[in-house]
């Protein structure tokens, strides 16, 4: 594994952000690093919406925000001194589960040898009730490093 | 339109008296305006409106009034019509408010799913004349699980040993039964004592209510497990012990017990998980099944599978204990 191309996942939280700040900080602009920026979208269910145009519109405007996200965060890694020539974002829309998952196939398909996530403060209840991407992640993910950024 | 009710009623059920008639509703989207001695007609079958059901709580009736119990005129048999009401609210679970949606899409979907399957409600859903979807609901015919239990004359000991394992043994049927649900990518998701019930003749567990519906999380299934937890811990034992009841409860001798926050609950902070520290005889490996829904828990069921492989082995050692123990 290549531990120098790099996987952020990235949401609109305040810890993927200071998880992408630390990733510019670290590398810089050494050119021997490869880093992608990764959204994966999980759209809220149908169920949640009472016709089928609220919930259109939801999901629009969840892309929409992912991608504003996306190039924020891109932005901020150029500032940084990145590249544009080795840097990426990426959004993928999953329908399963587990966003979690969706990252470690991601990591395993590009063959990534970092993931890159942050963490905002759980309680146990949280974690019990709701799963925590990062804690998954740091549990399953193989073949690479994982730094967690709290 | 009274007429036309009355005419319905004495051609369908001659032998019914009720004491208002009213309307004829095909359109059920303005359900407050539905009550006593109306009828809902949907695809051609009549349900006459007895009253909204109401929960229970605290000892105050919080009546439900999307959700209405009828008699199906054609057949005479009782029914139970839940009608759309879209609402979003929190459900409170200790400290924790859990943003919470009523979707009477995933209900049919699942009535759908568990048809013929005993170990759930059974009913259908049809559309009204607006689209909105009904859903129709045998209803069960027994009590809550938790009263039928807290309602057992005996001593802890005694129903431990000699009624639990039975329970135990139906209850993890149950627990299978949501399994099933999460293998089919959907979720209970509002497992409370008041939605597991136990029907009078049969015995049989039923899971009733499946209308709730969250954002997703990671672990989806986290809160469907939670509640199968506690449902387990009443169940062991036989109420709910906070620290400040116990000396009602308990024997004299058994009150000197000294408890710690981690022996109670992780969201229900006054709850005593640690049941072993009022009941010694209770085996330890079930024990430890409760303090994985307690504060001092670092690691947590993620599936009702893992729930399971521990919990299943404890009937045959609560049985090798009874012959020890009595």
């Amino acid at each position: 594994m290549n531990y120098k191309k790099i996987l952020v996942a990235v949401d609109a939280s305040e810890n993927a952000r200071r998880a992408v700040e630390y990733v510019g900080e670290i590398i810089g602009s050494s050119p021997d690093f490869h880093v992608t920026l990764l959204y994966v979208i999980r759209y809220a269910e149908r169920d949640l919406f009472p016709s089928e145009e609220a919930w259109k519109s939801k999901k629009r405007q969840e892309k929409n925000e992912a991608i504003d996200v996306l190039d924020d965060l891109y932005n901020l890694l150029i500032k940084k001194g990145l590249e544009e020539k080795t840097l990426k974002k990426e959004l993928i829309e999953i329908e399963d589960f587990s966003i979690a998952q969706a990252i470690m196939d991601y990591q395993q398909k590009k063959g990534y040898g970092t993931i890159v996530v942050g963490r905002r403060g759980m309680s146990k209840a949280e974690e019990f009730l709701f799963g925590s991407i990062s804690n998954k992640i740091v549990h399953y993910a193989k073949d690479c490093a994982v730094w967690v950024i709290e | 339109m009274s007429k036309e009710v009355e005419k319905l009623v004495k051609k369908l059920r001659p032998n019914l008296s009720i004491g208002e008639y009213g309307r004829i509703f095909t359109d059920t989207t303005e359900f407050m305006k539905i009550s006593y001695g109306d009828v809902i007609k949907l695809q051609g079958q009549h349900y006459l409106v007895l009253r909204d059901e109401a929960e229970r709580s605290f000892g105050i009736e919080d009546p439900k009034y999307w959700v209405k119990r009828c008699i199906h005129l054609e057949s005479g048999q009782r029914k139970i019509l839940k009608l759309v009401f879209y609402e979003k609210f929190d459900l409170k679970l200790g400290d924790l408010a859990i943003p919470c949606y009523r979707s009477p899409r995933k209900e049919a979907r699942i009535l759908e799913l568990v048809r013929g399957d005993k170990r759930f409600m059974q009913g259908i859903s049809v559309p009204d004349s607006k689209g909105n979807i009904v859903r129709i609901l045998d209803i069960v015919s027994g009590k809550r699980l938790d009263h039928h239990v807290f309602e057992i004359q005996k001593g802890h000991k005694d129903y431990f040993f000699h009624d639990f394992p039975g329970i135990l043994e139906k209850f993890i049927d149950s627990c299978r039964a949501i399994k099933f649900l999460h293998d089919h990518k959907e979720i209970h998701g509002d497992i409370r004592r008041d939605h597991l019930w136990r029907e009078y003749q049969s015995g049989q567990y039923v899971w009733i209510d499946f209308d709730y519906a969250y954002e997703f999380e990671e672990n989806p299934f986290g809160l469907d497990i939670f509640g199968l937890g506690s449902l387990l811990i009443f169940l062991a034992g036989k109420q709910i012990y906070t620290g400040t009841n116990l000396d009602q409860l308990l024997d004299q001798d058994q009150v000197d017990i000294t408890l710690e926050d981690k022996d109670f609950s992780l969201l229900y902070k006054n709850r005593i998980v640690n049941l072993k520290k009022l009941f010694p005889y209770i085996p330890e490996e079930l024990n430890l099944v409760f303090m994985h829904f307690s504060q001092q828990a670092e690691i947590f069921y993620e599936t009702v599978d893992e729930f399971l492989q521990d919990l299943e082995p404890c009937i045959g050692l609560i049985k090798k204990e009874a012959n020890n123990e009595l």
